[in-house]
């Protein structure tokens, strides 16, 4: 038992819509009280779906529980009349799933033909969104995916994109755009967008493409086992991967075309990669080589999120933007082995495996990086330490559903990365100024902080207190060091954007030389110490 | 167990007399809506030194943070104590160190400690556990707020049930009016201003924003229901207190203020006649009333405010084709059904059916939960979500305008907007519904 506020990953039932929403006559239907219906408003309200999510809930009451009484075997049958699936999903909650009814059996009173009916009863206090989706993307490619003639010409699969994914609709325009351009076709994306047919079909691809360690790898290594297929699990996030992921489309398909007597598919010039078919396909390569960019060497970035992007995030600030990584973590324990031998040699420390957001801000609080890429949480966190932080990844949220083009793969989507860094870090020649002569005039932004009730009873303890030892621990759990007005004033003078690490800095400056209080003196003593 | 087949809905929903020739059907209650834990998401601002903890699951948390957004607060006075696996084959859940770390990190005067479906399925003692956990700076209160029982708005009674023995008992003879609902200090501040210059003594209301400052609540107390949803505080306050309830309309609309006050100040023997005021206030949302004139509005069911607004609706003369609403009550709601007369009120309707009707009927605006208000704007309907009326200041006098425009501003806003072809603008965007 814990107390929680904010959790990184949704529910079992929450990856299970997440699926089924994606899907062509597929719906799911939730053995669940009321309160579970909230799922059906992520996707409404979100996605903005311009027709009924494929959700129903077959509401469990407290009296039906006392009477001993299913809705179930009725609610399946109202669905199925009124909308006609090919496939019912039938899931538990947390709630239903302690009463441990038998809902095949259950499910088998409605009348439905058992083809129509899944029932996909896992655990969901042990089992959580992103495990759940993958699964039941999986259980139902195994169930409907057939052997079958290879399509004529080099084609592919799109796997684990799903409904509510992290810009989900640029990434799959900005790989189609590439695959186009190669001349690729694809054979099926899913589960967005995909009906039971298409499932059917998965297998007359050459090569299955599952870019999300998450959601979509499980069900492409089942194709890879059951059919042969062989498949590409790296995600094209940044220039480089995005080349290496290209030439690793072109040899695996290649290969299948040299079996199959179909002429190789070669790299065209990269130029025809890019929007006007014209120009150099990212403008990334250059503009970190750019004197503007020159700055970036010393910032220090910090990366927090889902497996995939926190992954591919370390590698585009540090091997593409020339930034200094100084932690990364990720909230998938499952996929902690993988990302953390991904990025061997690129992390100062350990990686951080960690689902409370509250520890996560506290490194942010601790490291004041110049940039963090993390979650929307990581983005809340940020903003009261005035830390500049861009979203990367999932959970998403009402703000990475817009309309316009912003892939995160692909040449297109480093393009968008980059732009992103750029605009939510501080800037280059215009940050020497600013920091040379104290404020340009910026200090609209400032945010003066009332001075905390622990600050001021720290003071009064400061007076009466009579070892040092007993002060130097009060603050240090207080955290904050009171100021004489004359340092105050000082600091006033430091551009508005430092001006808390700069706080914070000398504060800790301070607390290691054991003074009290903090003096134009002491403040002055710290910048020569800290190196200004 | 007996197993309810797919044409109960229809073959089971009974027609219920309420009075004159108001009949409310009754359906299976499939339903889009929110559970009881909903109600977090403004008590704990109203009420400002508590803190909401539930006892629940993972579900009950991402519940919250994304139907509620409730992630853009810093340090919300709300949390869950998660239930885990390991936590499942425990007979009671040792809450001590989270209420430890709440106290610490909030210094609430109150916590309020709700139930939720999974703890309930187990048979926790919530009772017990409250009252093992209370001391006596910080009670700690037991609130029913399970889905299995309680939807959307109802849980806010079970708040206010908890915090009846927190409010001093009014000696006898010291007449005044308690305001029941919670509502934002501005509306409470306009209800108190109108009491007072009505004559009538104001007693405060349930809930006030601060746990210490509740109202005394005595035999010569009136309490004046503001929210549709509050029977259950209500009759046990008549019944512990001996206090009046008054039975009346809802404060919502010129027609349902005019009723409110005259009937209030009849508790008071104040003898009023707002009709001026109430002809006045249609004066001045004429030009709303004509644009609602004669459409035909479907409300759903969500929030359980559905009766007083289509009452409203009624009133200002549109067609109301169907009031669902999930729970209804038959003594609570009297006059609201009464003057319902004619319209189709359902209670726990049926979604699937409310969806065939809708596409039969082709009503002129909707009012209908978050799950459903886009996928119905999509297939072309005009659409108001049913919450905003929950977060809107639309009571008494001082609402009319509001209350008028929340209904209006879609209609309007539909009528400006440019020719849309579905075929056209709608096409990729949801690919599974093509």
């Amino acid at each position: 038992m814990r107390l929680a506020f904010w959790l990184y990953e949704g529910t079992a039932l929450h990856g299970i819509s997440r699926v089924t929403n994606s899907m062509k006559g597929v719906h799911t239907v939730y053995h669940a009280p009321q309160g579970d219906d909230y799922i059906t408003a992520t996707y409404s309200m979100l996605e903005r779906t311009p027709d009924f999510p494929g959700l129903s809930i077959s509401v469990v009451r407290g009296r039906d529980l006392a009477q001993g009484v299913s809705r179930l075997p009725g609610t399946l049958q109202q669905v199925d009349h009124h909308y006609h699936p090919d496939l019912t999903v039938i899931a538990p909650s947390c709630s239903t799933a302690l009463l441990q009814e038998d809902l095949h059996q259950l499910a088998a009173h409605s009348g439905l033909p058992p083809e129509k009916v899944l029932v996909y009863a896992l655990n969901p206090f042990r089992v959580s969104e992103n495990e759940a989706a993958d699964g039941l993307f999986t259980e139902l490619v195994k169930r409907y995916a057939v052997a079958q003639e290879k399509t004529l010409l080099p084609s592919v699969n799109l796997l684990g994109f799903t409904s509510l994914g992290f810009h989900l609709r640029a990434n799959i325009t900005s790989l189609r755009r590439m695959l186009q351009t190669l001349g690729i076709t694809v054979n099926v994306v899913a589960p967005w967008g995909a009906g039971i047919d298409d499932l059917k079909k998965l297998p007359a691809a050459w090569l299955n493409i599952a870019p999300y360690r998450e959601i979509g790898l499980t069900a492409a290594e089942y194709l890879a086992d059951r059919f042969a297929m062989p498949a590409l699990y790296d995600a094209p996030i940044g220039v480089e991967p995005t080349l290496a992921w290209l030439r690793s489309v072109i040899e695996k398909l290649n290969i299948t075309g040299a079996e199959r007597g179909v002429p190789p598919i070669t790299l065209p010039k990269l130029s025809a990669f890019s929007l006007d078919g014209l120009s150099a396909p990212s403008g990334v390569p250059w503009f970190a080589r750019t004197a503007d960019m020159e700055s970036f060497s010393n910032k220090r970035a910090f990366v927090f999120g889902d497996a995939t992007h926190t992954v591919a995030l370390v590698k585009f600030l540090r091997d593409e933007l020339g930034m200094k990584i100084i932690g990364a973590g990720t909230y998938m324990e499952r996929h902690a082995d993988w990302v953390r031998k991904e990025l061997e040699g690129y992390l100062p420390g350990a990686l951080i495996v960690t689902d409370r957001f509250q520890d996560v801000a506290k490194i942010i609080d601790d490291e004041m990086p110049d940039l963090v890429c993390g979650t929307q949480m990581e983005r809340h966190s940020c903003r009261k330490l005035d830390v500049p932080c861009m979203v990367i990844c999932p959970p998403t949220h009402i703000e990475n559903h817009l309309l316009g083009y912003y892939p995160f793969f692909g040449f297109d989507g480093s393009d968008v990365i980059a732009d992103r860094v750029y605009l939510s870090c501080k800037l280059g020649l215009e940050k020497h100024l600013i920091d040379f002569f104290g404020d340009a005039g910026l200090e609209y932004e400032e945010n003066e902080v009332a001075p905390l009730p622990e600050v001021e009873t720290f003071s009064e303890n400061g007076h009466v207190a009579s070892t040092i030892e007993v002060d130097k621990e009060l603050v240090a759990e207080d955290g904050e060091m009171k100021w004489s007005d004359d340092a105050e004033t000082m600091l006033k003078k430091v551009p508005f954007f430092v001006r808390k690490k700069v706080r914070k800095n000398t504060d800790a400056f301070a607390r290691e030389n054991g003074e009290s209080i903090v003096t134009v003196e002491v403040f002055r003593k710290a910048k020569e110490s800290l190196g200004g | 167990m007996e197993l309810l087949q797919g044409s109960n809905y229809q073959e089971k929903h009974f027609m219920m007399q309420v009075s004159g020739d108001v009949q409310i059907i009754k359906e299976d209650n499939v339903t889009h809506s929110f559970c009881g834990l909903a109600c977090v998401g403004w008590m704990y601002q109203k009420i400002k030194d508590s803190f909401f903890l539930i006892l629940g699951t993972h579900t009950c948390a991402h519940f919250l943070q994304n139907a509620l957004g409730m992630m853009i607060f810093a340090k919300p006075r709300f949390g869950i104590a998660l239930m885990e696996e390991g936590d499942l084959s425990k007979n009671e859940p040792t809450l001590e160190e989270i209420i430890r770390e709440i106290k610490a990190d909030h210094n609430p005067s109150v916590i309020f400690l709700l139930s939720s479906c999974t703890p309930e399925v187990m048979k926790v003692d919530f009772k017990g556990l409250a009252h093992h956990l209370s001391t006596s700076d910080v009670p700690v209160l037991f609130v029913p707020a399970s889905g299995l029982v309680y939807n959307f708005t109802q849980a806010e009674d079970s708040v206010l049930h908890a915090l009846v023995p927190f409010c001093p008992v009014a000696p006898a003879g010291e007449k005044s009016v308690v305001f029941l609902g919670s509502v934002n200090d501005a509306t409470a501040d306009d209800l108190r201003a109108e009491a007072e210059e009505l004559g009538i003594k104001v007693g405060g209301f349930l809930p006030e924003s601060r746990f210490d400052k509740m109202p005394a609540i005595g035999p010569d107390t009136v309490l004046a229901p503001i929210q549709p949803y509050l029977s259950r505080v209500a009759v046990k306050l008549e019944r512990e207190r001996g206090a009046r309830v008054l039975h009346s309309l809802f404060p919502f609309g010129p027609d349902g203020s005019r009723a409110f006050w005259e009937d209030l100040a009849r508790e008071f023997g104040i003898t009023l006649d707002l009709r001026d005021r109430e002809k006045a206030a249609w004066e001045k949302i004429r030009s709303q009333t004509e644009l609602l004139k004669d459409k035909k509005v479907f409300l759903t069911a969500d929030t359980m405010m559905e009766l007083p607004l289509a009452r409203f609706l009624k009133s200002a003369g549109a067609d109301v084709v169907e009031c669902s609403s999930a729970y209804i009550n038959k003594k609570f709601h009297a006059r609201e059904l009464e003057a319902l007369a004619g319209v189709r009120v359902v209670e726990q309707p049926n979604f699937h059916r409310q969806l065939e009707d809708v596409t039969r009927i082709q009503p002129d605006l909707i009012v209908t939960s978050l799950m459903t208000a886009n996928p119905f704007a999509g297939h072309g309907f005009v659409v108001k979500w049913s919450m905003e009326f929950m977060l809107m200041p639309i009571h008494s006098w001082s609402g009319v305008i509001p209350l008028a425009n929340l209904f209006v501003s879609p209609l309007q806003r539909r009528s400006k907007l440019p020719a849309f072809d579905r075929e056209v603008w709608l096409e990729g965007v949801m690919p599974s519904a093509e």
